[in-house]
């Protein structure tokens, strides 16, 4: 998830990475945005804040608890905004875009 | 929310009791092993094997087997499970049926009793049968873990069938075979067949994803797929029009080379891997790995040698090595997911929850893990010395191994949910 200055959302996005780095994936025990589960946050619905995001395996068992944790922690960070997750398949997720502090969470090399 | 399936986990009415049920059959095994000490290294076509054979297959192999499935079934599948009462109805069926058989055959009551607990194994394996293949046709992409999964479902139906003809067989001979050559047939399709191909795709899942590895040879999974259900198929074709001889072995070696391309496989994900660290958990599953080779090491040596000895330890090996280090190393890594899930999944960035991992209790599974070590090394001793108090000593560390074990399943199936602050959930 990258956060560009120049975003005139710059600052709901750091709020929102902020949200989403308390969610945690039980299996992995690393937050979704260091194991590069959230692909983006769109803010441009003064309404609705929006979560493009994948999970590692379609029929994952922990979808629904991961992005459930998502909207939960996305809602209680903009009260004012309905939140929506998308899930999707492509570009599908792979083990090069865990962070380096997510690898490092995980003990990687 | 979500329009794609995002694969919710089953019901844990529809996992929990084959948890439960299959941890205290391991207990119920270890005991009936203990009391049946003096007979282990005696013929195998004996009441007290028969029922020890049976409590480790059904009670203990197939009840946690089914359970796992029933979770993992949407992971590889991708799907949500066909359906959950089927999968309860399997579970009592099981229960029953597997009770039923374990007790006819302690106090070798041939007839109804031991009839009735052969069918209701097989309904059990008919509904699970049903709710696998409905579960993998509903996914338009399959994949080879799916194919051994079906393949696996349908060895456990041709298993049990032949398994429900021979307990009334016991009562009205009708089979105009040796009962003694179709009991090898119906135990090597069950060990050949369902526990074999099941463990072969379900690991070709699983342990990629707790080692964050891949292999790209996907081919040898075909290969895998081919060469052990070529071998099975041969094997139970000659063997039930033919007497069994030397030239089955070589049927068991198509077997062999089937389960060699698997193991490679694995090993490939193992060089690739990510994660370095190997948990005790992922110990237990390389050990049980070790002691299937032994066990396909172990064939020759029970067929030409006469005693039966050697039979003993090739189940040994295939119950006791196997089948059960790959349970052992797998429920911890399972049995908690489900119980977090159905308990936490809607906490999740509302509040700190506990990880899965919190569950149960980790410093048992080191316990675990040397206790089955220095149960089984010492029971292997025992029947190849043939040292009655080896064998006696070893079975202490077995009941000690499944208390051990039964605690900490227990310890996560009743899991209280707790949030970080003390507080009871809802």
């Amino acid at each position: 998830m990258e956060i560009k200055l120049n975003d005139p959302f710059a600052a709901e996005l750091v709020k929102a990475q902020t949200a989403l780095m308390q969610v945690i994936d039980p299996e992995l025990y690393v937050n979704v945005v260091d194991l590069g589960l959230v692909y983006g946050v769109d803010f441009t619905d003064a309404t609705k804040v929006k979560v493009t995001m994948t999970l590692s395996t379609p029929g994952c068992p922990m979808g629904e608890a991961i992005t459930g944790g998502v909207k939960n922690a996305l809602t209680a960070a903009f009260s004012d905004r309905e939140t929506e997750v998308e899930v999707v398949w492509e570009p599908r997720w792979n083990y090069h875009m865990i962070t380096d502090e997510g690898k490092a969470q995980l003990g990687l090399e | 929310m979500v329009a794609l399936n995002i694969g919710r986990a089953p019901h844990r009415v529809a996992v929990l009791p084959f948890y439960g049920t299959g941890a205290l059959f391991f207990a119920l095994l270890t005991v009936l092993l203990f009391v049946a000490a003096g007979e282990l290294t005696g013929h195998h076509f004996s009441p007290h094997l028969l029922a020890i054979v049976h409590a480790a297959a059904l009670g203990w192999g197939t009840m946690i087997i089914f359970g796992a499935a029933y979770q993992l079934l949407p992971v590889i599948c991708e799907r949500d499970l066909y359906s959950v009462p089927f999968a309860v109805a399997s579970y009592v069926m099981l229960t029953v049926g597997a009770l039923l058989l374990v007790w006819s055959f302690w106090v070798f009551e041939v007839g109804v009793l031991m009839i009735t607990g052969g069918a209701l194994v097989v309904v059990a394996a008919v509904l699970y049968a049903i709710n696998t293949c409905a579960t993998a046709a509903r996914q338009q992409r399959v994949n080879v873990q799916q194919v051994f999964l079906v393949s696996s479902a349908l060895w456990l139906f041709i298993t049990v069938i032949i398994g429900l003809l021979l307990t009334i067989n016991l009562s009205h001979t009708f089979i105009p075979r040796n009962h003694l050559d179709m009991l090898k047939l119906h135990a090597h399709a069950g060990l050949a067949g369902w526990f074999l191909q099941l463990i072969t795709g379900v690991s070709t899942k699983l342990v990629p994803m707790f080692l964050l590895g891949k292999s790209k040879r996907e081919w040898l999974l075909y290969t895998a797929l081919v060469l052990q259900n070529i071998g099975l198929i041969l094997f139970l074709a000659d063997g039930y029009f033919n007497p069994i001889t030397a030239k089955m072995l070589i049927y068991a070696g198509i077997v062999a080379l089937g389960t060699l391309a698997w193991l490679i496989y694995l090993a490939d994900v193992y060089r690739n891997r990510l994660r370095r660290k190997i948990e005790p958990l992922m110990k237990h599953t390389a050990i049980s790995f070790l002691n299937l080779a032994v066990g396909f090491v172990l064939l020759p040596v029970a067929f030409y040698f006469s005693d039966s000895r050697w039979v003993s330890l090739y189940g040994t090996f295939l119950f006791l090595g196997w089948i059960t280090a790959i349970i052992l190393g797998t429920t911890f890594k399972t049995l908690p997911f489900i119980v977090w899930t159905s308990h936490y999944r809607h906490l999740t960035g509302k509040v700190i929850v506990p990880l899965p991992k919190q569950l149960y209790n980790e410093r048992l599974i080191g316990y675990q893990f040397y206790l089955y070590l220095s149960a089984f090394v010492s029971l292997i001793i025992g029947l190849i010395a043939d040292c009655a108090p080896v064998v006696r000593v070893a079975l202490i560390l077995w009941m000690i191994l499944a208390a051990v074990y039964v605690a900490n399943v227990a310890k996560t199936i009743f899991h209280k949910p707790m949030i970080t602050d003390g507080n009871k959930t809802q």
